[in-house]
């Protein structure tokens, strides 16, 4: 057996050998991603949840007949399951992006490089965290909906399915974002700007049925929408689109979004000067 | 003459306090400065974000709600809906600009540089007050603007207009000053945000009418103070009112008082900053 240890001793040093994937160091940043964002679970997870109280309680106060419809079904089941979608990729959005900005902040964003980590297994490993951390906190979100009238999910695993790409896109997207961002105001500049237009313009909050027929094209080439539409199909069994559409969309989305970031790893972009 | 050099070592005299009348005008006037420029700096953080992220809200509630709502009292649901929107982001304006000041001053240890220069903590908070207040004013007319193009808004009353728009940003420059004074971290001052400012400016009556609640719930309702401050603003606009114009009025002077006597307070007796 070849010995554990980096030096042998008495002996030569010889590089450390990892075979293909180096689990242990995976687990490690995948450990570190996940604590440091629910270390702040009053931010992370209790804020989304109030906030996700707070619009279902401001709908459904606003409007004054129960029997008010959208896209073929009341209101509120419409409405609940685009609050879970908002609050699953906003973590999402925010997982590795400010990972990566607190880290140049304190000058530590190079030391990933130094790591016997290859630019896969990094992203490999911010993607895993920002995927993880979406799921519980739809998951607490959800829970939490069911206070004020949500729906058990029709088709739990489609819905799962849904979470999983949909946070995946963003969080790829969040990296990118990461490691443009020289401070925090370029990252909040991209969450105000760029972010919350494309998640709250997606239909969350109505069918895109409702927009004008300008707007129409536009509401379908965000591939946010595809995301929270099948969310909704998932919990309520309507959808706008063909969600199995919307699926492919996003994984092409995903694996452009994936091999852009990958380049940027490897080159050191932002990272190795 | 007063000697307005201040004690200068080596001139021969003893040295000798420099005297600034009544009230320290320069003082006040570049804290004030520097409380403006401190959110101008960062205007696409402070000014333009805020705009946008009320125009999207207008954008999903008048989608959403339009069709379904109809009129709220006798007016249209967006034209209840726009001022409301308005009065939300003063609200959050002002709050941030002089907790994020503090709490800043705070975390990076420059806040002594607020607390020994010659100025009193009334002129102190005056100038803190100022610049949440300025920032209010700013992106309440930025955001006024941008609804003009959007919504068919009345003008009923430009006095009450002001009144609630300066009383409101008042009261919540000094829940920040507040906030910021007693939060020792970040995490603190996100969590007023987040479960205090956030929730009752939801609950306000920003979307709806305080009489769509329950009856229970609309008693405590009447306790919530951003609901004056967006009902009272409103009516300057549509010239309808839940509480009354007098009633509100009287509430949002009333609180600004109490608020301002607690401030001077924790400044002079330096609560949680002086040590």
């Amino acid at each position: 057996m070849p010995p554990r240890n980096h030096i042998i001793l008495g002996g030569r040093p010889v590089a450390r050998r990892f075979g293909i994937v180096n689990y242990r160091g995976l687990a490690t940043m995948y450990a570190r991603e996940m604590l440091r964002g629910f270390k702040i679970w009053g931010i992370t997870l209790a804020a989304p949840t109030v906030r996700a109280l707070l619009f279902a309680s401001v709908f459904g106060l606003a409007i004054d007949r129960p029997d008010a419809m959208m896209g073929g079904v009341p209101f509120i089941d419409f409405l609940l399951p685009g609050l879970v979608a908002v609050a699953a990729l906003e973590r999402s959005f925010q997982s590795s992006a400010f990972s990566i900005v607190y880290d140049k902040n304190e000058g530590i964003f190079p030391d990933l490089a130094m790591l016997p980590l290859t630019p896969g297994e990094i992203v490999f490993g911010y993607a895993a965290a920002s995927v993880s951390a979406s799921l519980i906190v739809g998951a607490v979100v959800w829970a939490a909906l069911l206070l004020v009238g949500g729906a058990v999910p029709v088709a739990p695993l489609t819905l799962i399915f849904f979470v999983v790409i949909g946070s995946l896109m963003i969080g790829l997207f969040s990296q990118i974002t990461g490691l443009w961002a020289r401070k925090w105001d370029y990252l909040e500049s991209v969450q105000t700007f760029i972010f919350m237009p494309f998640v709250f313009l997606s239909g969350v909050f109505f069918s895109i049925d409702e927009l004008s027929a300008t707007a129409q094209p536009f509401a379908r080439a965000n591939p946010v929408f595809y995301i929270v539409d099948g969310i909704r199909f998932a919990i309520t069994g309507r959808a706008d689109a063909n969600p199995w559409v919307g699926a492919g969309v996003c994984i092409a989305v995903i694996v452009v979004l994936w091999v852009i970031v990958y380049r940027l790893f490897a080159a050191g972009y932002r990272m190795k000067s | 003459m007063t000697d307005r050099t201040g004690g200068r070592a080596g001139s021969g005299a003893a040295p000798r306090v420099r005297s600034f009348g009544y009230v320290n005008w320069r003082g006040v006037w570049t804290l004030y400065h520097r409380e403006v420029k401190r959110f101008l700096k960062v205007f696409t953080q402070t000014i333009a974000a805020p705009v946008v992220t009320t125009l999207l809200f207008y954008t999903i509630f008048s989608v959403a709600l339009e069709n379904r709502v109809g009129t709220v009292g006798a007016v249209p649901f967006v034209v209840f809906l726009a001022p409301g929107l308005i009065m939300m982001t003063i609200l959050q304006n002002s709050f941030a600009n002089t907790s994020s000041s503090i709490m800043v001053s705070k975390v990076q240890g420059n806040i002594v540089d607020v607390l020994m220069p010659p100025i009193s903590p009334l002129e102190m908070m005056c100038a803190y007050i100022a610049g949440g207040v300025t920032r209010g004013m700013i992106v309440a007319t930025a955001s006024t603007t941008a609804m003009f193009f959007l919504v068919d808004l009345p003008f009923e009353n430009p006095a009450a207009i002001a009144f609630f728009a300066l009383s409101a940003s008042v009261m919540l420059a000094l829940l920040g000053m507040i906030g910021g004074i007693w939060a020792d971290k970040f995490d603190h001052m996100a969590a007023i945000t987040n479960f205090v400012i956030v929730p009752l400016s939801f609950l306000s009556g920003t979307f709806y009418s305080i009489e769509r609640l329950p009856e229970a719930w609309q008693y405590f309702a009447q306790f919530n103070p951003f609901f004056y401050a967006i009902d009272g603003f409103r009516s300057g606009f549509i010239g309808q009112s839940d509480a009354g114009f007098w009633v509100g009025a009287a509430v949002m002077l009333g609180i600004d008082l109490v608020l301002f006597l607690i401030v001077h307070r924790m400044l002079v007796t330096g609560y949680k900053l002086k040590s």
